[in-house]
């Protein structure tokens, strides 16, 4: 991905998103792009898949030894050792786990008796839609704010605001959401203190049990992007083209939404996919908080189990998960900026 | 002063009989549990992690034999059982017209084949040696069952007891481990992984004034200030077996809620490498045994809650004989014997807490300080389970560790020259297999007492005190168990007040 032609000296462009896609050449190159990303993508796939196999392997703990407990007899170690594959020798455990990935038979969780897909999809069905949720208060509190701190600069409001995000960035996400459960669950009842009752059961209220541990989520990510859409903004603000926008004497709203905002959004697009990623790898301290049945939780307690097959396929599942958010985050700069080409 | 003690003795003797008096239990109801652990599967007889019967014994599996909350063994599937003159043939009366969950019915059959897969060569079962000692089992008819021992073991009937003897349907055995059949009062629903376990009243129960409550469900929540936070705001009505003890006082004071105190059969020691220098001399392990305060320690760890005890023994297990008096705190004997083991300006050693328990690296911290009034300076080194199990547990590579050895009877480790604590012993040894081949219960008492007195002498490891339970409910819980001399949150006679 680069940019075709140099931001710095072009003008407004105000032109609907072009499509590549319609056009033959840009079919190709768009082909061309993907099959480019396939690669980089299946070899990256295959180096987190020996890497993660390979720093379970060598990691201290026995998973036999853990789920039996430290009074279980030695044959009966052996005899679970055996059933589970683990008397065997590298290479043909890490072929064994890639053939079951690859035939689709996929693996087994020690713990939970169940297959690790299922487990997976499970769990994404809290973290998927909370890590969503936690973008979406993310975005709706960070712009807003971003672009009035810019247009207000170094003025009490900017500085108000500023004031808070520092305060966001400082705050542990676990802390708020203890700070919100004391709040709106101990203190007023408003919300159940945690748990999650499963889509099927009650829809309206699984959407609450993930409204805080969201909220928590991303008021703190919200302090980031802030910051950082008030500094691109400044930044595309002192360009010649805003200021030719000026002076042809267009309206506020235009020359702030319509011309500055999409290159400023560039930036905070990168970050937006970097926390989306980041979110949905990595929610464990909030799902433990609001004890969320989530991908965070399983692979966490997954590592203190030794339950390696969940360890291993959801470690997996998240470099997908991230590189796939990253693909999409680089389609989307094309719709917000159309000067930018795939290539 | 002595007459209001009396007084104050007989308004608390008064207040727990008239709440009996009040409290019919209830039927109906629901209640959830909350339980700190998820179980790596639901199979007791596979797998000796504690969080599995916690959730699972005498709710959904029943044995032959059950643990009453005194810690007595009473009729679980079987009515009554005798032991022949020899110690060796145990007949069993089972229960008439018990069905498991699946509709299969229980008979003596089903037991002997029970008790022979946990034998078999290729079990699963965590303790094979519960039913190795076992030469023949015969089924005279449905309900009786005659188990002949190869030797006498003292400890057989406590064995039966233990969720590693549950009975399983001979069809529905396969998928224990995520779909629990058995006899128990409850039956099971679902199991959503990561959060719950759900059970329901098992209507054809074979006592037919129990379960109270329709349904049970075992919630996992591992934060501590979470499950509080749970219990205030109402998604829970039980913290099972043991709240965060800095938070259990604070919940007694509100109405709303109240906080048992009891015992378990859990005993939380200072584990000892006695192969390793300098622990290898008695002297030394004798000394460091005078330099703890066993009183200290339960005040800062547990804020008070929990019972001193002097040797691998819990005060709610039978024959237990308090030999706390036998290291009393005395810094300046431990110095004196110090000296006298050549460390007379002590010396350097590592003490290696696992990370999970919280108790473990509170109690490391506390003996840290009072080791080094003597001059024993320690290093604190906080590990991760599974590196715990793997370094210390099976390679042996530690000095001191922080642990809670959980199941009641468990003396039989100072046995084992290979244990993890390398404790080699052979009065020991001998005073064990008295133990084991005791017939009387005077007998059992005098060698099982003896066992107790041997490793406290020795100080094998520092024996610093028996686990406390602390269950935290809502006020309308009742018959919740406060003591927990077996392994089991048994909901059975649970009630909710209405």
């Amino acid at each position: 991905m680069r940019l075709k032609s140099g931001l710095k000296n072009s003008h407004c462009i105000c032109r609907p998103a072009e499509t590549i896609c319609v056009r033959p050449a840009g079919f190709l190159k768009m082909t061309r792009y993907l099959i480019k990303k396939l690669n980089a993508f299946a070899l990256l796939l295959f180096l987190v898949s020996i890497s993660v196999f390979s720093v379970l392997f060598v990691l201290p703990g026995d998973p036999a030894q853990i789920m039996l407990g430290i009074n279980a007899t030695p044959e009966t170690l052996a005899n679970l050792r055996r059933e589970l594959g683990l008397d065997q020798p590298f290479w043909t455990q890490y072929l064994t786990w890639m053939a079951n990935l690859l035939t689709g038979k996929g693996s087994r969780s020690l713990n939970y008796d169940m297959p690790v897909y299922d487990l997976i999809l499970s769990c994404m069905a809290v973290t998927g839609p909370m890590a969503l949720m936690a973008m979406i208060f993310a975005v709706i509190i960070s712009l807003p704010l971003g672009i009035y701190a810019a247009r207000h600069q170094n003025r009490p409001a900017d500085v108000t605001v500023m004031f808070f995000t520092q305060l966001g960035l400082a705050t542990p996400e676990f802390w708020l959401g203890i700070l919100l459960i004391l709040l709106l669950s101990v203190n007023l009842g408003w919300f159940a203190a945690g748990g999650f009752p499963g889509w099927r059961a009650d829809f309206w209220g699984s959407l609450k049990a993930l409204l805080l541990p969201a909220f928590a989520l991303g008021v703190i990510r919200a302090s980031i992007l802030t910051r950082l859409t008030r500094s691109s903004m400044l930044e595309v603000l002192r360009e010649d083209y805003v200021r030719t926008a000026w002076a042809k004497g267009l309206r506020e709203r235009t020359v702030i939404y319509v011309h500055a905002l999409r290159n400023a959004l560039i930036p905070v697009l990168t970050i937006m996919g970097l926390q989306l990623g980041q979110l949905l790898a990595g929610a464990i301290i909030i799902e433990n908080v609001y004890y969320l049945p989530g991908l965070g939780r399983l692979v966490f307690n997954a590592i203190g189990q030794r339950d390696l097959p969940v360890v291993r396929d959801v470690v997996l599942f998240m470099a997908v998960a991230v590189v796939v958010v990253n693909f999409i985050v680089d389609l989307t700069y094309a719709t917000v900026d159309p000067r930018i080409r795939l290539e | 002063m002595k007459k209001s003690m009396i007084v104050l003795l007989a308004v608390a003797l008064m207040v727990p009989v008239q709440w009996a008096l009040a409290d019919t239990p209830q039927k109906g109801g629901n209640l959830i549990v909350c339980k700190p652990a998820e179980p790596p599967g639901l199979d007791p007889t596979a797998n000796t992690a504690a969080a599995i019967d916690r959730v699972v014994y005498s709710n959904i599996y029943e044995g032959l034999i059950k643990v009453n909350r005194n810690g007595e063994f009473i009729p679980g599937l079987a009515t009554t059982w005798s032991v022949s003159a020899n110690g060796k043939i145990y007949t069993f009366s089972l229960r008439k017209g018990v069905t498991f969950h699946n509709g299969e019915p229980f008979n003596s059959q089903v037991a002997k084949w029970n008790l022979e897969r946990n034998a078999a060569p290729t079990t699963k079962n965590a303790h094979p040696e519960f039913f190795r000692g076992i030469e023949k089992i015969e089924t005279p008819d449905d309900v009786t069952l005659v188990v002949t021992l190869k030797d006498v073991d003292a400890l057989f009937i406590a064995h039966m007891a233990e969720g590693d003897a549950v009975m399983l349907p001979m069809k529905g055995y396969e998928n224990a481990a995520s779909g629990p059949v058995g006899t128990g009062p409850f039956k099971f629903v679902q199991w959503v992984r990561g959060d719950r376990v759900e059970m329901v009243r098992n209507d054809k129960y074979w006592n037919p004034a129990l379960p109270y409550l329709d349904k049970v469900t075992y919630k996992f929540i591992g934060d501590v200030s979470a499950q509080i936070a749970a219990l205030k705001a109402g998604d829970i009505d039980v913290i099972g077996y043991i709240a965060a003890p800095e938070q259990a006082s604070e919940m007694g004071k509100d109405q709303r809620f109240k906080v048992f105190a009891g015992t378990t059969t859990g005993e939380v020691i200072m584990s000892t490498n006695n192969k390793k220098k300098p622990f290898d001399n008695k002297l030394v392990r004798q000394a460091m045994a005078f330099a703890i305060d066993r009183k200290a320690v339960i005040n800062l760890v547990m804020f008070g809650y929990g019972t001193p005890i002097g040797s691998h023994w819990s005060p709610s297990t039978p024959y237990y004989k308090d030999l706390t008096g036998k290291f009393a705190y005395n810094p300046k004997k431990a110095k004196e014997l110090l000296a006298q083991a050549g460390y007379p300006n002590g010396f350097e050693a590592t003490i290696k807490l696992p990370a999970i328990y919280s108790y473990s690296r509170r109690a490391g911290e506390v003996i840290t300080d009072m080791l080094g009034q003597v001059g024993i300076k320690l290093k604190i080194e906080v590990v991760e389970w599974g590196y715990w199990l793997d370094r210390i547990f099976k390679q042996k590579d530690y000095d001191l560790t922080m642990i809670g050895h959980v199941e009641a009877w468990d003396i039989g480790i100072y046995a084992k020259p290979d244990y993890y604590f390398q404790y080699d012993s052979k009065e020991f040894r001998d005073a064990y297999s008295a133990a084991l081949k005791a017939s009387n219960e005077k007998e059992k008492a005098q060698w099982f007492g003896r066992c107790q007195e041997i490793i406290a002498d020795d100080a094998v490891n520092g024996y610093l005190f028996s686990a406390p339970s602390l269950p935290v409910m809502k006020a309308g819980v009742m018959n919740w168990w406060e003591n927990y001399p077996t392994i089991a949150l048994d909901a059975t006679e649970v009630w909710i007040k209405k």
